[in-house]
This record gives C-alpha cells, sequence and structure tokens, in this order.
C-alpha cells in the first residue's frame, strides 16, 4: 500500500470515527429534559394533575378513584428529567359490586421519576411505587384482604395535551411492572400536567 | 385572563380538597399558587421568574381568551394525532381546566391500626408449577383442571406461611358472584402448615374437604360453555386449628377463617370454555 492509500484509508476512519462521534454525542445529548415553552427547565417546578382516567385491575377486580390527584415536583439534572411524586391524595376509590375499598393509600413516597426515551418516544417513569389497599365484603374474593401494589410504571408523554399515558404497552415499552398477589396487574391512566409555581400556565413538554 | 380563570378553579379545588382533607403541604402548594395568581408579593428569584402577573377583571369561568392557554387543550392521545399541538379545540375546554373537577367525598385513608390488625395481608406468594403466567400476568388455567378435562385441582405451590400457623386452609372462588353469592368451587381445612405444596388431584394427609356450590364434597371448575371466568386460589393461615367435618359449608368456614387468619396468598387463574 503506497502512501497516498494509506492516507486515504486513514481520512476515512477518522471521518467514519468523527461520524459515529457525532452520532453517540447526539444520542448523549438526547436525554429527555423537562421544558417550559421549550425551554429547559431550571431548578425545580411543582406539578399538579388530576387523572382524567385511572384504573387499576388485579385480575377480575377493577379498582377506580373518581378523583386522583397527585403532585410531582421535576427538575432537571444534568440535561435529564427527573422528578419525585411526593403526594397522591385519592378521593371515592370504588372496586366492585361485592368489593368495596375499605381503605387505599400511596405509600412510601415519595417516588422517584425521571424521563427516558425508548424508541424516539418519550416516558416518565414513576419507580417505588406503593399503593395499599383493603378490600371489604363478604362476598368479595378479597373481602377482608390488604393488598399492596409494588413496582414501577413507565408512561407515554404526550406532548400537544400535556399528558401521561399508563398501560400495558407503555409499561412494557419501558420494562416496568406493577405486582399485587405475585402477579403483574393491569394499571391504566391518563395524567395531565400542569405546572403550579414559576411555570404556571406554561405548557409543559418533554424533549 | 388565564390566570385569573385558573385561579378560580385552582380555588374551587383547593376549597374542596382542603375540606376533604388533603394534606398541608398540598394545600400550601396551592395556596401559594392562587397568591400568585392574585398577584401576590411572593418571593422571586432571578433563575426562577414568576409567571406573568396579576391577572385582568372579567374573565370568566371556561372562557379562555389568553392565545397561549387557550392552544394547550387536554384531548386524549388519540384526538392529538389528529390535529397539531392541541389547535383549534374547542371553546370552554382550557389547558386542564375542565378536566380538573373538586374531589367529591371525603380523601381515602389507608388502613388504620385498627384495621390492619383485623385484615388478611396478601403476604405469602401462592402459585402453581403447572399453570405458568399468561401474557396478563394472569395464569391461564388448562382444560385438565376443569370439567372439560380429568376435573382435579393443579398441583400448588407456596411460600411465606408465617411461623406459628397451626393449619392452613384453601379455597377456590369464581372472582365473579354467581347469583350475587360468592361461588366455591373447591374448599379444604387441615393443611399441615409445614408443607409447601400440594400435588394435583392429590390431598394432603388430615385435610378435609368441604361442599362446593356445585353441591359437591370435592373440586370443580366447570363454567357455562362459551363463557369465560377468572378463578382465585386463596390460601389462609390459620393461627389456631378450626377443625371443621367433612363436607362443611365452605361460605361459613370462610367467614371463621377472615376472623382469625393474619396472613394470606392468591393465585388466580382464567378459563375460557369453548
Amino acid at each position: 500500500m503506497n502512501r497516498k492509500a494509506i492516507s486515504t484509508s486513514l481520512g476515512a476512519a477518522l471521518a467514519a470515527l468523527a461520524i459515529l462521534s457525532a452520532v453517540f454525542a447526539a444520542s448523549a445529548g438526547a436525554a429527555p429534559a423537562w421544558k417550559f415553552e421549550g425551554k429547559s427547565l431550571e431548578g425545580t417546578e411543582t406539578v399538579l394533575g388530576a387523572a382524567i382516567d385511572s384504573s387499576m385491575t388485579i385480575p377480575g377486580l377493577t379498582t377506580k378513584c373518581e378523583d386522583f390527584l397527585y403532585k410531582l415536583t421535576i427538575k432537571n439534572e444534568a440535561g435529564t428529567g427527573k422528578g419525585e411524586v411526593t403526594e397522591v391524595p385519592l378521593f371515592n376509590c370504588t372496586a366492585s359490586e361485592v368489593c368495596t375499598v375499605k381503605a387505599i393509600a400511596a405509600e412510601a413516597l415519595p417516588w422517584p421519576a425521571k424521563l427516558t426515551t425508548v424508541s424516539t418516544s418519550n416516558y416518565i417513569v414513576i419507580e417505588g411505587v406503593k399503593v395499599s389497599i383493603l378490600y371489604a365484603g363478604t362476598k368479595c374474593v378479597l373481602g377482608g384482604t390488604k393488598v399492596v401494589v409494588t413496582g414501577s410504571a413507565g408512561g407515554l408523554i404526550d406532548n400537544p395535551t400535556e399528558t401521561a399515558t399508563f398501560n400495558a404497552t407503555t409499561l412494557t415499552a419501558t420494562g416496568t411492572s406493577l405486582k399485587a398477589l405475585g402477579q403483574k396487574i393491569e394499571w391504566n391512566g391518563l395524567f395531565p400536567t400542569e405546572a403550579f409555581e414559576w411555570h404556571r400556565e406554561q405548557a409543559l413538554s418533554v424533549s | 385572563m388565564a390566570q385569573r380563570t385558573g385561579a378560580k378553579r385552582l380555588l374551587a379545588l383547593w376549597r374542596k380538597a382542603a375540606s376533604a382533607g388533603v394534606t398541608p403541604a398540598l394545600a400550601v402548594v396551592v395556596t401559594g399558587a392562587l397568591v400568585g395568581c392574585a398577584g401576590g408579593s411572593g418571593e422571586t428569584t432571578a433563575s426562577s421568574p414568576r409567571a406573568p402577573g396579576p391577572a385582568a377583571e372579567g374573565s370568566s369561568e371556561g372562557k379562555r381568551v389568553d392565545g397561549q392557554a387557550s392552544t394547550r387543550k387536554v384531548r386524549s392521545s388519540s384526538e392529538s394525532k389528529d390535529s397539531s399541538a392541541g389547535e383549534g379545540a374547542a371553546p370552554g375546554a382550557g389547558k386542564h381546566g375542565t378536566r380538573i373537577a373538586p374531589p367529591k367525598g371525603p380523601r381515602e385513608k389507608a388502613p388504620t391500626a385498627e384495621e390492619e390488625a383485623q385484615a388478611t395481608v396478601a403476604n405469602i406468594t401462592l402459585a402453581s408449577p403447572s399453570l405458568p403466567p399468561g401474557a396478563g400476568g394472569v395464569a391461564p388455567l388448562s382444560p385438565v383442571y376443569t370439567c372439560d378435562g380429568k376435573d382435579g385441582w393443579p398441583a400448588l405451590s407456596w411460600q411465606g406461611v408465617p411461623p406459628g400457623t397451626a393449619e392452613l386452609a384453601l379455597f377456590a372462588m369464581n372472582v365473579q358472584p354467581v347469583g350475587g353469592d360468592l361461588f366455591f368451587d373447591w374448599a379444604v381445612a387441615g393443611i399441615d402448615p409445614a408443607l409447601s405444596g400440594i400435588d394435583a388431584s392429590r390431598l394432603p394427609r388430615g385435610a378435609v374437604v368441604g361442599q362446593n356450590s356445585f353441591e359437591k364434597r370435592g373440586y370443580s371448575i366447570c363454567p357455562a360453555a362459551g363463557s369465560s371466568e377468572t378463578y382465585m386460589f386463596a390460601l389462609y393461615a390459620l393461627p389456631k386449628r378450626l377443625a371443621p367435618e367433612r363436607g362443611f359449608d365452605p361460605d361459613a368456614f370462610r367467614q371463621q377463617v377472615l376472623a382469625i387468619s393474619g396472613s394470606a396468598g392468591f393465585f388466580p387463574v382464567s378459563y375460557v370454555r369453548g
């Protein structure tokens, strides 16, 4: 191989390396962050919301709460969106005709949250979820039983509607799961977000 | 104006939530937001600028005239795919405002210490080596274990029986009641607490079988043709022996079990009968 050929090969290799570096740099820089009106959030913000719809199904028994509120503190850390679910007040929770919800509460708060990207879609992953439910009803198979739901859940962020959707597909996509009675359980929910402090009434997006 | 509208809405939410017992921290956050909405003199920092200033008078609930806010609507994901960036939503469907309704009724609470003491905690792991989990997490029951097959129970295994347990009781029940009543497919008492499972269709020594809802002393899972059912195997650890007689009433026995048992395990299965 002559000097010119070596030089050409070296040049091509360096170019390929440069492209690869650029790709990896782009990937590294693609970590999703919280943004208000398109600008990255600086400091922290508090987000409050009320689930538009939310239900949790332990096989054969779907539990719903008419009002499912939540408080989430968000921030960007090293360019990546993080957060904590700090409060989850629940109201008017029901199960079925024969099973009543005697008590239900989110426990072990705060639940850490982080943003992640899977196949170009952005997700919020809530970790350390723990919800205790005490069912009642003499004709309820879980009557008199305290069931604890634990695990993590990933929800798909939709910027135009400023919502996060949690369902079996989003949990699978993020490699998360919620369990109760030793089984995976279903959780379906649509959760809007609204900033309550410095960025009130500003569009919240993730990118 | 948007803030004014938001303030009214949030005030309603806060009043309701506060009266319903939302924790003080949450109330403080909402209060803080409201103070801001009214143009209060809260502290600001350079890195965290306040949202735009005091609201103008004259706005009305549900009518957003602020251009920025009016373009941000909460819709379902499927709806969002049909238009771009939330433009053109119906009037009055302002950002989240129409979706956040004041909670109705009191806030749900965690079980009290007394309720905890009386409850049975689902802390025993119950499974079947014969029935792997299905796609949705629920194990599909093989026809072998129904009236379409041998109608005998599958092998079951468990872990986490608390020390001091005097006996175990096992039930199979339809999750959905039949004719308004709990339907028992199987009820067994007197299982040795030292066991960590039972074999398929073979009762351990000392076990006593009750009468099921098919009025049969034994096991049977037999849904109506063409129907789909979810069944729950339930194992209870009992701190004392109840010693019911053969052919016992499973409903009455279960009430006795629930009154004294502090630990249980559950294993749901599903069956679709062709």
